[in-house]
């Protein structure tokens, strides 16, 4: 396992980074930028073109579209890292764990994770949201419990893999304990592939949310959110396309952002899970340098 | 290849079992009883204890969870999923009514992902680096980022209320089924259009490609007569897991263009807390993922000689 690759600073996509750095410092500093309270409504200027007043007009209540959206890029921000630091912690024990330990405790946690992922995320976060109910802390809940598994199953292949080098086993002849050589030794290779991982899957996360709350089983209304603004707007979509167009392209950019971030990573050759995706673009940077080898050879004109 | 279809066939059918079960532990564990729930909403909320004992002992809400299990599954394989909490029908003549309506959306979406990302990635392999290879790479990406349901408001503000093409909601004719259609089958479209371009990539450079360029043939021409063949099994995998994927699609798209199908009463009885509505969808996507996945095995197998040997031992 390499992890030079994320420590060697110069190599890190940079630009690519700009876009998702702009929607965290809008979601920090969401209360600074916002001119208008979101939630607060006006009756005197409902459906309001825009202005200099409110730069992106106004909704049917009279809030201000701009303050909603940047307030929106906030509520996203924050769920998105609960969920993630959550369903991290719980995918990172579980697995490091499972493959730790190995044997039956292992045998059986893998089925559990193999189950959890036999089902799209999305169909078990709704599943449990109906069976927690409906709310902002129960949207969260549902989405760590759907989340964790794909974490934990690579967790416990880097601990798989780990296990096998001979510094581990050197390592337990200087008579280092299992949690010391797990913390000092192993936690670093996991932590370094999952949270790679996970910045680029944050995308997938805030386009969950919005989903759920577009469905109205996430973040409920005045709370500004880009999903359930966008179904907001639907009822005024043949007089003021605005309102639904504006939230649908924030939450666009962000995950085209986190996309972007994703593809850098896996050309950059971070290690990252073997699995569909990136099997494929390791296949075709693979097929581009053959590619390129074997023009020079024979003087085809392919890539 | 008989031995290894049986073994596949066993699979699926253990793995319907591990996840029905599975659902159906989910579901029992939830908070709030299913029969104080029934008394509720026949008598108010003030039901009392002897109403839910009653309820509970009809429903048999007090055997032991295999029992409940056993009972629940052989009833839904036969076609019994048990009454609506929410609507207070048999489920199965919902489900009659719909599965027909998300099974439209479903083949057409499929169909139309199908024929978009080959001719994209075909187009974008032959212009190989040119204008068409940086649209596609535009394409995939924006596509596979663009949340479904913005997808559908924006199809919906140009062609409904722009142009006025096709009628916004519901379903009357061929028409209507347009938008729903391109809805679901975007972000599917996009992702395998990328993996026919990767893949005929990658294919162009093993020696069945020089072979074919030591022949004579152009580009193109190795491009659809050697490559393209030898991409079908990354692209069926890839296939069937995003055709798996558009369940979530047709939540969406249903909810978004008031389609009644399946997706549309799975989010009903989420709201409404129906557990035995949502119960029995989850069976039928359990259902369908695993068919799914079996069927595109099997064409794989068919389809490919060396997987019948890698397989069958």
């Amino acid at each position: 396992m390499n992890i030079s690759a994320i420590r060697d600073i110069k190599d890190w996509p940079w630009l690519v980074l700009l876009p998702v750095i702009g929607f965290v410092l809008i979601g920090i500093f969401a209360p600074a930028i916002m001119p208008y309270d979101p939630s607060a409504q006006d009756y005197s200027a409902t459906l309001e073109g825009m202005s200099w007043n409110h730069w992106l007009g106004t909704d049917y209540l009279g809030r201000d579209v701009f303050s909603r959206i940047v307030g929106g890029a906030r509520i996203s921000l924050v769920a998105m890292v609960i969920v993630l630091v959550a369903a991290l912690a719980i995918g990172v024990t579980i697995g490091s764990f499972a493959g730790y330990v190995g044997g039956r405790v292992e045998l059986v946690l893998i089925s559990i994770i193999d189950i959890a992922l036999a089902l799209p995320s999305l169909v078990i976060a709704l599943a449990l949201i109906g069976i927690l109910g409906t709310g902002y802390w129960s949207m969260i809940t549902a989405l760590t419990l759907a989340w964790w598994a794909n974490y934990a199953r690579m967790s416990r292949a880097v601990v798989t893999a780990e296990l096998q080098q001979p510094y581990i086993e050197a390592a337990r002849v200087m008579g280092a304990g299992h949690l010391w050589i797990f913390v000092r030794h192993i936690l670093p290779h996991v932590l370094a592939l999952v949270v790679v991982y996970a910045s680029a899957d944050a995308g997938a996360l805030v386009l969950a949310i919005a989903t759920l709350s577009f469905l109205g089983l996430g973040v409920a209304p005045p709370t500004p959110e880009w999903g359930q603004m966008l179904v907001d707007g639907m009822s005024y979509i043949e007089e003021v396309p605005r309102l639904v167009v504006l939230p649908g392209l924030a939450l666009t950019l962000v995950v085209v952002s986190f996309n972007l971030l994703g593809e850098a990573f896996a050309l950059q050759k971070v290690p990252r899970p073997v699995r569909g995706a990136t099997l494929r673009r390791r296949r075709k940077a693979r097929a581009r340098e053959e590619a390129e080898r074997n023009a020079v050879e024979t003087g085809t004109t392919s890539a | 290849m008989k031995r290894t279809i049986l073994r596949r066939m066993l699979l699926a059918c253990l793995l319907i079992l591990a996840a029905s079960a599975l659902t159906f532990a989910l579901v029992a564990a939830a908070p709030g009883n299913v029969a104080a729930l029934i008394a509720e909403r026949a008598a108010g909320p003030g039901a009392d204890a002897h109403m839910i004992a009653k309820i509970g002992n009809e429903l048999g809400l007090y055997d032991p969870l295999p029992i409940r299990y056993g009972r629940w599954l052989s009833g839904a394989l036969a076609g019994d999923f048990g009454i609506s909490l929410r609507t207070g029908k048999p489920i199965s003549s919902e489900f009659a009514a719909r599965i027909p309506m998300t099974a439209a959306l479903l083949a057409g979406g499929g169909i139309l992902a199908f024929i978009f990302s080959i001719a994209l990635g075909i187009a974008g392999a032959v212009s190989n680096g040119g204008v068409m290879d940086r649209f596609l790479h535009a394409f995939s990406l924006i596509g596979a980022s663009t949340p479904n349901f913005f997808v559908a408001a924006l199809l919906v503000i140009v062609f409904s209320v722009m142009l006025g093409w096709v009628p916004t909601f519901g379903t009357s004719g061929f028409t209507s089924w347009l938008l729903p259609w391109v809805t679901i089958a975007l972000f599917p479209a996009s992702v395998l259009s990328r993996v026919v371009r990767v893949n005929l990539q990658e294919a162009m450079s093993r020696p069945f490609a020089t072979t074919g360029f030591a022949k004579g043939f152009t580009r193109t021409q190795v491009l659809l007569r050697e490559a393209l063949p030898n991409i079908a099994i990354p692209f069926l995998t890839t296939f069937g897991a995003q055709f798996t994927l558009m369940i979530i699609g047709s939540i969406v798209v249903e909810t978004v263009f008031a389609l009644r199908g399946v997706g549309a009463f799975f989010i009903e009885a989420i709201r409404f807390r129906d557990f035995i509505g949502m119960q029995s969808v989850l069976l039928l996507f359990v259902v369908f993922f695993v068919m799914v996945n079996f069927i595109v095995d099997m064409i794989c197998i068919v389809a490919d000689p060396r997987m019948r040997r890698a397989r069958g031992a």
